[in-house]
């Protein structure tokens, strides 16, 4: 068995005393469940990576060259963090950035569906993680690069499984397709924001081609499903509520 | 600050076989990562130890490299162990919820012991 290294033994032996490895401040904070976000099939929930979810798990690659751009990767970046609604075509009510912006930690809310955590931001990317309910479980990094020739390449790569086995058998009934589109249509938007008008390169792996079975319970946080139940529940809900207005009524009426 | 790029090497151990990583893991180090986990795995070994002591900065792309080899090594029925983390890399660890999946030790003895 080798020695350990002078360097780890150094970490050992020295505890890292007000020494902040340099991207402390970039990953997020770890939190058992999101809490205080207001969104319907996100409070509560915890996040779960390429790891945690039921189906095959895909990696895709969405790459564009800005060619004629003359945008740096962080510039690439900057804008696409700060216009992140509108590049990705969710626009403001789609996906909701929390009032101090996309930093680490923050929760957006998609629609009133779902939502996504920042689990990490540098100049020249950011990844999102998904909360239990999501159809995906797993990240999707946004990130900017220098080709060898100089060009900027815009890049989105995500790393999913499909969240449960509703989601999974919905994956080649048009979630696939729904979800190359939207990452497709949004690297053309970067290209556009940028003056460039390249084409976007798909690259789409199956990673590991095995269901994690045993997951199949990760459909009770199903956000479809929940917020199809809440819709239909929703006469119930205004029923009760009148019943219980006119009881509160009926207790407080003066006897005569 | 300048990036150190990523190297590996590969070590055989009695209880597996051991990657030395140094450097940063960000999106540089695939090919690095790919052709050394490659190398680890020729003699089949039942365990595979990835030592983290010398490595100084992993990003989200790294981490998501990281992943890419657990699925390989979760096809293969092997186990994938890490050991030499920081406590902020354990941290993330956790936030990312690989800790699920990979065991992680504080050294390469324990990683060892804990893999046999």
């Amino acid at each position: 068995m080798r020695e350990q290294s002078p360097r780890a033994k150094q970490r050992h032996e020295e505890p890292q005393l007000g020494r902040e490895p340099r991207d402390a401040t970039h990953w997020a904070r770890y939190v058992k469940t999101l809490e205080g976000t207001a969104g319907p099939n996100v409070e509560g929930r915890r996040v779960v990576g390429p790891l945690q979810g039921f189906g095959k798990m895909w990696q895709k690659t969405y790459k564009v060259r800005l060619e004629g751009a003359s945008a740096s990767p962080a510039e690439v970046v900057e804008a696409w963090r700060t216009r992140f609604p509108e590049l990705s075509g969710f626009g403001e009510k789609g996906f909701r950035v929390p009032a101090g912006g996309l930093v680490p930690g923050a929760v957006a809310l998609l629609g009133g569906l779902s939502g996504v955590m920042v689990l990490y931001s540098d100049e020249e990317s950011f990844t999102y993680m998904t909360p239990e309910g999501h159809p995906f479980s797993g990240w999707i990094t946004f990130s900017a690069h220098t080709d060898e020739d100089a060009t900027t390449v815009a890049q989105a790569h995500l790393l999913i499984r499909a969240n449960d086995p509703l989601y999974e058998l919905m994956m080649p009934l048009g979630l696939h397709r729904l979800e190359d589109r939207t990452w497709q249509r949004t690297l053309k938007n970067v290209a556009a924001h940028f003056g460039a008008t390249s084409e976007v390169e798909t690259r789409i792996v199956c990673v590991d081609p095995k269901r994690q079975w045993r997951r199949y319970k990760n459909i009770r946080h199903n956000a479809l499903i929940l917020s199809a139940l809440h819709v239909i529940t929703t006469p119930l809900r205004w029923i009760n509520r009148r019943h219980q207005a006119s009881g509160i009524r009926h207790q407080q009426r003066p006897e005569t | 600050m300048a990036v150190r790029h990523l190297e590996v090497e590969v070590r055989r151990e009695p209880g597996g076989a051991v990657l030395d990583l140094r450097g940063e893991i960000n999106g540089f180090a695939e090919e690095a990562l790919d052709t050394a986990y490659a190398e680890a795995e020729r003699d089949n070994p039942e365990t595979i130890l990835l030592n983290f002591e010398e490595v100084d900065y992993i990003n989200s792309t790294g981490i998501a490299l990281i992943v890419g080899l657990l699925a390989r090594a979760r096809a293969a029925k092997r186990r994938l162990v890490a050991y030499g983390l920081s406590d902020h890399y354990v941290e993330i660890f956790n936030i990312t919820r690989l800790s699920d999946f990979v065991s992680v030790f504080p050294d390469e003895e324990s990683a060892l012991s804990g893999a046999a």
